[in-house]
């Protein structure tokens, strides 16, 4: 590291450390502290500019200087030609609602799994560019999830299928449909059953055409497969709730809250991240805050985001949460009804490791709040741990999570029974609608013995993978942004509506079904819109019409289903379970991948590329070790391990992970695909580790490790823009901040030899809460989606050139066993005194008179200067050509209103100038001033916990002005004196103190 | 004769001569602003700015309706010629021609005219909202059979005005200069 400035830097900081290296103080890691770029991120000669070996990219200075007379030669014999300037082709028919060059937005909604996430298209000449949660929606209110706005670009995969194929030839719908019609015309002749697999039914019009399908073709057998939920969940919710439940957190009535091993911060539920951020953006330290206690084992964004975390085996968080409810009911708690705890001891379980006053500290908290604490339990663990978590929240009379009932899924186990049936040849024909069994199922090999022994497979989809190679028919199916469709959500009835006709030959997969439905003499109408509508029309509220619907994109409606009841007696079950279970040798916890989820997000290169929040890792799964295991085994950092259990065996790259519970190692789902351009290839299948009983299917004792070999260069940013050890990021415990919420940070008087910046009108500038911020990502997103932010690939971002204009570093801080996590999203910060203005030699960066600090990209010419000679590392640079090769469908999803910047330029967040300047124009139009949160950057419309405000900072009663006067301001390297115009509020913790508050 | 005398009296003079002619003619050769003014391509459609903006008075923004909600002033779409060719002088040929792509729905290529370099975000909103005429980039138009370019469109076009308004400024206006930082059109 160097040297602190003595004088300047903090008097007393918390040690942050990003990286095991830089922890132990190797000397890899001094030497990359030093030096700018990452070894191969800039060229080291001439000859390397393309990252390519010098022989393969040998260029001679006599080659040179030909190629430069031949140029100059060219150019002016061009210049003499008058050039044409293009045409201009105007609409035949110009549709009423479209301006060119003015968006239009329209509400839709996105199905991922049984969450529904309603969403605003934002539409330019009707295309659809970019998305946003629908702030009509209650629940949402204007948020969504990464993974949702990216998935904007799957609509212009190149790898779409875009005619219905059979037998590997292209042809009409009509020959393909009489094929499908005819198979199914036949079984309904014989009685012979039919299997359809789809994703989860959350849609009551789908629902009803289903049933509608089942009564035109009796032998229909459906299962509803969603690999990536959980089907200890499901389990655990039929015998607690004797049937598939949903359960909703509702974290804005939560003042303690206890996860066991559940991830509700890590991006998925826009509406818990809300609730989140509401209840941690503390003006002063009187303001109520909630309480997050988290046991896990492997260490996920809600674990980072912890008061209080403890690292718990997940094969032992069974016996943790029932020895609790035992505590609890000792205390005044009373247990359900016929629930029995016999089977377990008071007190911490034997072989858990909870210190005695974290327990006791645990037990007063939940007692405490009572009906305001909630447990949660993770998708993927034992199905006792849910059964625990159920019977707590009955015990607590919980109001913080909502119990809805839902349509069941399918588990492993049923997969298994249909895998047997098509071995014995059961059925007469396989229909799979979106879901790739192929893939997912646990058992490949006896997958495809039994799938080729069904005599017809016909396979609904949009990209070609693994378990269309397998069908005979392949029906191509539309991107949900072509499609209808509705969605029961908690708060409301959703509408999904097409916002661009169809780009290929394709159809949605409901329209297929009501052909089925025809041909099989059942009565149908033409198409699912008329079907959707008309089923509508008889339920839409008295003065609301099915267009005004159509334009809030739902209907509110609360849900009239009772909630289901907790049965008492099927404690006693899962409490013997859970004492008796142990974990025996490595403990393989299997979790969908961030970026991935189950696969199906498998082929969008923007999440490939968004880094994981927690590895930093990007295009990979690598397998995560905990820090006792890795030096127990000998493994470092990128090593390759053979992962083996039960027959199945991998080899992968390692990385160590601090804070994951000893004996526990995890590896993302959803890599390893075989099929798609982008996703083939990226990582390793991990559902061949899947375990075939559903009530641990996630969680699988009896793995191996051992060292294979190897080391991979991975494709991690996280030890890429260190910061040398200063004070980066703040975090106070709720006491310093009520008594010393500056900390002991010294700040010397800055002086300047510059004059100073002045703002005539506007000074724009930004507050980002570390304290909501949980580093879900979704900003990174939505940058990428508004920005045109280019992907790079693996090699590249291995060599430290992605591209990403905002980015989330991740802090820990203390014990390596189990750290303090800090969360710091990064980006330009617009210097009034910017360090990269001073140097760049053609001034192309300088400031506007409105505090932005403004890069032209016409004007560089790419010396890299200013990427240099900032400090906080947020410059990027087109080190090769990412965008411009680029041709349709893939340019579609361009927002127009910003450059695609080619090669050799730098490029960096402009604050979205786009939408400043659109809103100064329309205000200047309607001549008044620009009102407060009339501007939002795409990253500040993106985050679901509110985290950041954008506005201006000469408005004094701006949003934004008001914060950065808040105790918890500070700016970063604010010593430097580059004058930032964004300020951080440092980081809350709410550790329970002893003596200290509890919640109450 | 020394024998540098030939060199310094013949060949550097020469030489001199030589770069300066080569950079100057391509200088002369490669400016981007030799070919724009004046350019006035050919029309698939022969349509008369003279006639329908001189002679009928028809508002500018009857057509280019976007000029003050979009960046993009907007080509009018076929449907709105046909609003009047549906009855107006439908013998001519170039009106049947317009029908005929009206009717099949034919993409109809006009030959652009004005262009900006790239990485420019020019925005007609507040430019036309700020009461600038569109004479003040585009030349008297209505006086045009033929559309011509009568201004380069290079940023010390756009400098100019913006550091000096006010001769394209409506009297009375209280702007007293327009943007002059990158941001405002290059992003």
């Amino acid at each position: 590291m160097k040297t602190r400035l003595p004088e300047h830097g903090p008097l007393e900081t918390p040690q942050y450390w990003r990286t095991l290296e830089e922890r132990l103080e190797t000397p890899e890691a001094q030497r990359a502290a030093h030096d700018e770029f990452l070894p191969g991120a800039a060229p080291g000669t001439f000859d390397d500019v393309h990252g390519l070996p010098p022989s393969q990219s040998g260029f001679s200075r006599r080659d040179f200087l030909g190629l430069v007379s031949a140029t100059a030669a060219l150019a002016a014999t061009v210049a003499c030609d008058r050039k044409g300037q293009g045409t201009v082709v105007p609409y035949t028919r110009r549709p009423v609602e479209v301006v060119p060059g003015v968006a239009n937005y329209y509400a839709s909604a996105f199905q991922e799994g049984r969450r529904v996430y309603p969403v605003l298209v934002k539409t330019r000449e009707g295309r659809p560019i970019h998305l946003t949660g629908n702030d009509e929606h209650p629940g949402v209110k204007g948020k969504t999830s990464p993974r949702t706005m990216a998935d904007v670009l799957r609509l212009y995969d190149p790898d779409r299928l875009r005619a219905p194929k059979a037998g590997g030839r292209t042809l009409g719908w009509a020959e393909a449909e009489s094929q499908l019609h005819a198979v199914l015309t036949g079984a309904k002749a014989t009685g012979k059953p039919v299997l359809l697999i789809s994703g989860a039914v959350v849609s009551p019009t789908r629902k009803a055409l289903l049933a509608d399908l089942k009564a035109a073709l009796p032998t229909l057998e459906h299962l509803a497969f969603e690999p990536a939920a959980g089907d200890a969940a499901e389990e655990a919710a039929k015998a607690s709730y004797g049937q598939a439940v949903d359960l909703q957190p509702r974290l804005a009535k939560a003042k303690v809250i206890l996860s066991l091993g559940a991830d509700f911060l890590n991006g998925e539920d826009p509406e818990s991240l809300a609730a989140w951020g509401a209840k941690r953006r503390l003006k002063n330290a009187h303001e109520a805050i909630n309480r997050l206690w988290v046991l896990e084992g492997p260490l996920t964004l809600t674990g980072t985001n912890a008061d209080q975390r403890v690292p718990v085996a997940p094969s032992r968080l069974g016996a943790v949460a029932f020895a609790l409810a035992k505590e609890l009911s000792t205390k005044a708690v009373s247990l359900p009804a016929g629930a029995d705890l016999s089977a377990i001891a008071v007190g911490v379980p034997q072989g858990v490791d909870i210190p005695a006053e974290t327990w006791s500290n645990l037990v007063k908290d939940l007692q405490h709040a009572g009906r305001n604490a909630v447990v949660l339990c993770g998708a993927q663990m034992p199905a006792e741990v849910h059964q625990a978590a159920h019977l707590l929240n009955a015990m607590l009379g919980s109001e913080a999570v909502a119990v809805r009932a839902a349509e069941p899924l399918a588990t492993v186990k049923d997969l298994e029974g249909a895998v047997q049936g098509m071995a014995a040849g059961h059925y007469a024909a396989l229909i799979f609608w979106d879901v790739n069994p192929a893939y997912a199922f646990p058992r490949a090999a006896a997958w495809q013995e039994a799938v080729a022994k069904v005599p017809f497979r016909a396979w609904i989809g949009q990209v070609e993978d693994e378990t269309a190679a397998q069908c005979q028919v392949l029906l191509p199916e539309n991107h949900w942004l072509e499609n209808w469709g509705d969605f029961t959500t908690e708060h409301a009835e959703v509408l999904q509506q097409p916002t661009i006709g169809t780009l290929y030959d394709t159809r949605q997969g409901e329209d297929v079904f009501l052909g089925v439905i025809r041909a099989l003499g059942g009565h149908a109408p033409a198409s699912y819109h008329v079907y959707l509508q008309g089923r509508w029309q008889q339920t839409l509220p008295l003065g609301t019409t099915f267009e005004q619907a159509l334009h809030d994109g739902l209907v509110t409606s609360e849900s009239k289903a009772a909630t289901p009841a907790f049965k008492g007696a099927s404690v006693a079950a899962a409490a013997q379970h859970a004492a008796a279970s142990k974990s025996e040798g490595l403990e393989l916890v299997l979790f969908p991948g961030f970026a991935t989820h189950d696969g199906r997000h498998a082929n969008n290169s923007w999440l490939q590329e968004t880094p994981d929040p927690i590895t930093k890792m990007t295009w990979d799964n690598p397998v995560s070790v905990s820090v006792q295991d890795a030096k127990a085994l000998g493994i470092q950092e990128g090593d390759f391990v053979t992962l083996s259990l039960e027959g199945a065996t991998l080899r992968l790259p390692a990385v160590i992970q601090p804070g994951q519970a000893k004996g526990v190692i995890t590896l993302a789902l959803g890599y390893g695909r075989t099929t798609g351009g982008v996703a083939k290839g990226v990582g390793a299948n991990a559902y061949p580790f899947m375990g075939l009983d559903p009530t641990r299917a996630n969680v699988r004792g009896g793995a191996r490790l051992a060292k294979a070999g190897g080391k991979k260069d991975l494709s991690r940013t996280q030890s890429h823009h260190r910061m040398e050890g200063r004070d980066i990021v703040r975090s106070l415990t709720m006491d310093e901040f009520a008594h010393n919420p500056k900390g002991h940070y010294h700040m010397p008087e800055l002086v300047s030899l510059y004059e100073d910046q002045t703002f005539p009108d506007h000074k724009w500038g930004m507050v980002i809460d570390l304290a909501a911020c949980v580093g879900c990502s979704a900003c990174v997103v939505a940058c990428q989606s508004e920005n045109n932010v280019p992907v790079v690939g693996p090699e590249q971002v291995a060599r430290g050139r992605e591209m990403h204009w905002i980015r989330i570093d991740r802090y820990y801080e203390g014990e390596l066993e189990n750290p303090k996590v800090v969360h710091q999203p990064m980006l330009c910060q617009h210097c009034d005194n910017a360090p990269c203005e001073n140097v760049c030699p053609v001034n192309a960066t300088n400031h506007s008179p409105d505090g932005l600090n403004q890069m032209a990209y016409n004007r560089c010419v790419g010396t890299r200067y200013c990427g240099n000679n900032c400090p906080y590392k947020v410059r990027r640079f087109n080190f090769l050509e990412y965008t411009a090769y680029k041709t349709e469908p893939e340019i579609l999803v361009n927002n127009p209103e910003v450059t695609v910047r080619p090669r050799g330029v730098m490029e960096k967040c402009s604050f979205c100038v786009q939408r400043i300047n659109d809103v100064k124009i329309r205000a200047k139009g309607d001549g008044r001033a620009i009102l407060d949160g009339e501007v939002t950057t795409a990253c500040m419309a993106g985050c679901p916990s509110d985290a950041i405000v954008f506005g201006d900072l000469k408005d004094p009663k701006s949003k934004v002005a008001q914060l950065v006067n808040a105790s918890r301001a500070y700016r970063v390297l604010e010593e430097v004196g580059a004058k930032p115009a964004i300020t951080y509020l440092a980081d809350l913790k709410n550790p329970a103190v002893e003596g200290g508050p509890h919640a109450s | 004769m020394h024998r540098f005398d030939r060199a310094f009296r013949f060949v550097l003079p020469a030489a001199a001569v030589a770069i300066l002619a080569t950079v100057l003619s391509v200088g002369w050769f490669t400016q981007p602003d030799r070919f724009a003014k004046g350019y006035a391509p050919e029309q698939p459609i022969p349509f008369s700015h003279e006639l329908h903006a001189g002679t009928l008075r028809m508002q500018c923004q009857y057509c280019h309706s976007g000029v003050d909600k979009s960046r993009h002033a907007g080509i009018p779409s076929v449907d709105l010629c046909m609003g009047c060719h549906k009855v107006t002088k439908t013998d001519r040929p170039a009106i049947q021609k317009l029908a005929q792509i009206a009717n099949s729905g034919q993409p109809l290529p006009w030959q652009r005219v004005h262009t900006l370099p790239d990485h420019v975000f020019f925005d007609h909103r507040p430019h036309v909202n700020a009461g600038i005429a569109c004479q003040s980039c585009h030349g008297e138009v209505q006086t045009m059979k033929v559309v011509t370019r009568e201004m380069g469109m290079r940023m010390g076009n756009c400098l100019g005005c913006h550091r000096d308004p006010h001769a394209a400024l409506p009297t009375g206006s209280k702007i007293t200069k327009g943007a002059e930082h990158c941001a405002a059109c290059h992003r």
